[in-house]
């Protein structure tokens, strides 16, 4: 076999705009470049300057398709910096929120985005045509996601509700229940969502890259913990310590900056995959029943599996959230934003946005003002491990001489295990 | 002349098109799966690069746009939308105001490199954040961060069919009261429904949350009487103005009128 280089031009069914580049030599894998081409917006220097009041409602617009994580993040760095302790039910709210997110984006990336590529067709519009009960399905799974992020932050994305120490509006009682309800009617069509995913044929292969996920003994966590874990390296750290663990660093033919481990030089993958791998102990039973059932256990080192592990946070979800808004209906206290005092000083926030481990890094002086700003997307997180899990999956396709088209739509299948979300890696 | 062929130059094709932006506002458009088959069984969507695979067609009849421009890529790209569309419509505050990337536009050129040491060659020709509007002519604008689906539709089919629909130019105040919200100023804190345009329902002051203007400033706006009755509720100008600045460009030089200099240049 000659030289065969494989190219993606905006490689579709992503958020945002990315290309491929896969160069083959005699069955041997030259380069390989995910080039990032969205344009960079440079909140970084955006935030420089401006009050924490308008901080989290600037950066949730990093990107529109996990807003409530962006905003979330940042106010949790406002709060850490300033020393602000929220109210029991205020935590429960931001639980729904991120969770609001997952419902949306796991939904529809797996059903928009992935099941074509397993069905064969281009887009999702055919898919509506020829079973449009499946469709259905997943449209209102999506809606009860778009729904929950409404009920709890006033708008499917972009929250106008969460802010510093706590939320400006609740729903009443009787929404909380009817939410519940149509969680737990949802929990079946979750069950079969696992059960389509485990039946898809994907190429088998172990990565070598490492994992990053929030953890918390005996819970799943999502926002609540400051904890992480590095699961290959078998490292456990503070969120405040990131910087010891984790680093970022340039590379030419992209615009969003790569992650390692600091120790290992290893790249990290954060996912869906991630937080199953590091919490499966914690997943509620009927999850973890549904993961064992699809043959998804700790360690799974396939990336291609994280769509099947998205589809399981489907029902692990369903049945969280339904717990919560019960509680929330009935619960003592309130979500008013709690009073604090500004002052200078640094905070990193972290949490599990749908793709991932996202943090916002802020240093303000004693007015209350952005000194500097870091923010770590999950996607730039995972541009390395995906470049890295490409160059293996190629080597093995072309070590069985399988042909430039296969390969081609072997490796989008790969880029959309990652579900890598542009907007978010260049910001 | 076949079905296949008349139903083709009878129905209104459309492509959708996301520069610098948070992909938000096309989010909303998908986002309303239950109405989103209705709309989009009367226009064809040529080309939805969020969506599918299919490459950019060569002839079209409207193109909406999301986003701000800010790149040379873009700037070219919006020119050619503009050649070969007969109707453009910007949604999201990016497109029509260059809203949130917008504050970059200020002492743009330090910028990028506070966030890279080298700038990479993906990033392109870097150029301060602007609005669409401020390098083409825009025939229809969809306002807000993120726009309103229901509002959206009316845009289009007024692109599409026409309409006699009149820009609202009352600003947010006037529904806010109607809603019968209690006046963040008296509370003492800042609201920009003061010079907003109005239209969104006051959405966030009716959430407990002062307005940050990203529908725009309203034409019957009056600055200059807003920031006095800042200073008469003893709230600083400062921030009044800070607050404006996140999604109006109150700089002249990004607004239009300098591109317009550029142009004559
Ligand atoms: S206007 Fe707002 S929601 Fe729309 S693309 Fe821009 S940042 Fe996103
Ligand atoms: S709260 Fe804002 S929008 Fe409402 S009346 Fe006061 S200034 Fe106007
Ligand atoms: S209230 Fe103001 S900030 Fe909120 S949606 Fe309306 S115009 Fe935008």
């Amino acid at each position: 076999m000659a030289k065969t280089a494989i190219s993606i031009d905006h490689i579709a069914r992503v958020e945002g705009h990315g290309n491929v580049h896969v160069v083959i030599n005699d069955g041997v894998v030259e380069n390989v470049e995910m080039n990032i081409v969205e344009p960079a917006r440079l909140f970084e220097s955006m935030v420089k300057g401006r009050s924490f009041k308008d901080c989290s409602y600037i950066s949730s617009r990093i990107c529109g398709i996990c807003s409530p994580s962006h905003c979330l993040t940042d106010i949790k760095a406002v709060e850490a910096a300033f020393g602000v302790e929220v109210s029991e039910r205020t935590k429960k709210l931001r639980e729904l929120l991120v969770y609001g997110s997952y419902l949306q984006n796991h939904a529809s990336h797996l059903f928009v985005f992935v099941v074509p590529d397993f069905v064969g067709y281009p887009s999702v519009f055919p898919l509506a045509e020829s079973n449009p009960e499946l469709f259905a399905q997943a449209l209102e799974l999506k809606r009860l996601g778009n729904d929950l992020c409404t009920k709890v932050g006033g708008r499917s994305i972009h929250p106008i509700t969460a802010v510093v120490g706590g939320f400006t509006h609740e729903i009443k009682r009787e929404e909380y229940l009817e939410l519940a309800e149509r969680m737990e009617a949802m929990i079946p069509f979750a069950c079969e969502t696992v059960d389509l995913f485990s039946s898809f044929r994907i190429t088998e292969f172990q990565s070598a890259n490492d994992m990053l996920a929030m953890v918390e003994e005996n819970y799943y966590p999502v926002q609540s913990s400051p904890t992480l874990r590095l699961i290959e390296e078998d490292a456990t750290f503070d969120t405040a310590d990131y910087l010891n663990y984790l680093e970022e660093y340039e590379v030419a033919h992209s615009g969003a900056l790569f992650t390692r481990s600091v120790k290992t030089k290893k790249p990290v993958f954060t996912s869906a995959l991630s937080r199953i791998n590091a919490s499966w102990g914690n997943l509620s039973r009927q999850a973890k029943v549904m993961s064992a059932k699809a043959g998804l256990r700790p360690t799974e080192k396939n990336p291609m599996k994280n769509n099947l592990a998205q589809a399981i946070e489907l029902v692990d979800a369903l049945i969280r959230c339904s717990a919560i808004c019960r509680d929330l209906a009935y619960m003592e206290g309130d979500s008013k934003p709690v009073d604090f005092e500004v002052k200078a000083g640094r905070g990193v926030g972290m949490t599990e946005a749908p793709r991932g481990v996202v943090f916002h890094d802020l240093e303000f002086d004693d007015a209350g003002r952005v000194v500097h700003a870091s923010i770590i997307t999950p996607t730039a997180q995972n541009l390395g491990a995906l470049e890295a899990d490409m160059r293996q999956l190629a080597g093995i396709l072309a070590e069985e001489n399988l042909d430039e088209e296969y390969i081609r739509m072997e490796i989008a299948k790969l880029v959309r295990a990652y579900d890598p979300c542009i907007s978010c890696s260049v910001h | 002349m076949p079905y296949q062929e008349r139903r083709r130059s009878i129905t209104p094709r459309v492509v959708v098109v996301g520069l610098a932006s948070c992909f938000g506002c096309q989010l909303q458009i998908t986002n309303q799966e239950q109405y989103l088959t209705d709309v989009l069984g009367q226009i064809e969507v040529v080309y939805w690069q969020m969506t599918s695979s299919e490459p950019m067609p060569d002839s079209f009849d409207v193109a909406v746009i999301e986003g701000a421009v800010t790149n040379r890529e873009s700037e070219e790209t919006v020119r050619e939308l503009r050649e070969k569309a007969s109707k453009i419509i910007t949604i999201g505050a990016c497109a029509v105001t260059a809203g949130i990337p917008g504050i970059a536009a200020k002492d743009y050129e330090d910028r990028p490199h506070e966030v890279y040491n080298t700038i990479p060659e993906a990033c392109g020709e870097l150029i301060a954040p602007r609005s669409v509007g401020s390098v083409i002519d825009v025939d229809y604008e969809v306002r807000c961060c993120p726009i309103d689906f229901y509002e959206f539709v009316q845009v289009l089919s007024a692109a599409l069919y026409g309409s006699n629909h009149k820009l609202r130019t009352t600003t947010m105040c006037t529904e806010c009261k109607q809603k019968e919200n209690i006046c963040f100023y008296a509370k003492g804190e800042i609201c920009l429904g003061l010079v907003t345009v109005g239209g969104c329902q006051a959405r966030c002051p009716s959430l407990g949350r002062p307005c940050n203007g990203c529908r725009g400033i309203s034409p019957s706006a009056n600055l200059e009487s807003a920031r006095q009755s800042v200073i008469k509720y003893g709230l600083s100008v400062d921030e009044f103005n800070e607050k404006l600045e996140m999604f109006n460009q109150t700089n002249t030089q990004f607004t239009g009128e300098e591109a317009a200099v550029e142009e004559a240049r």
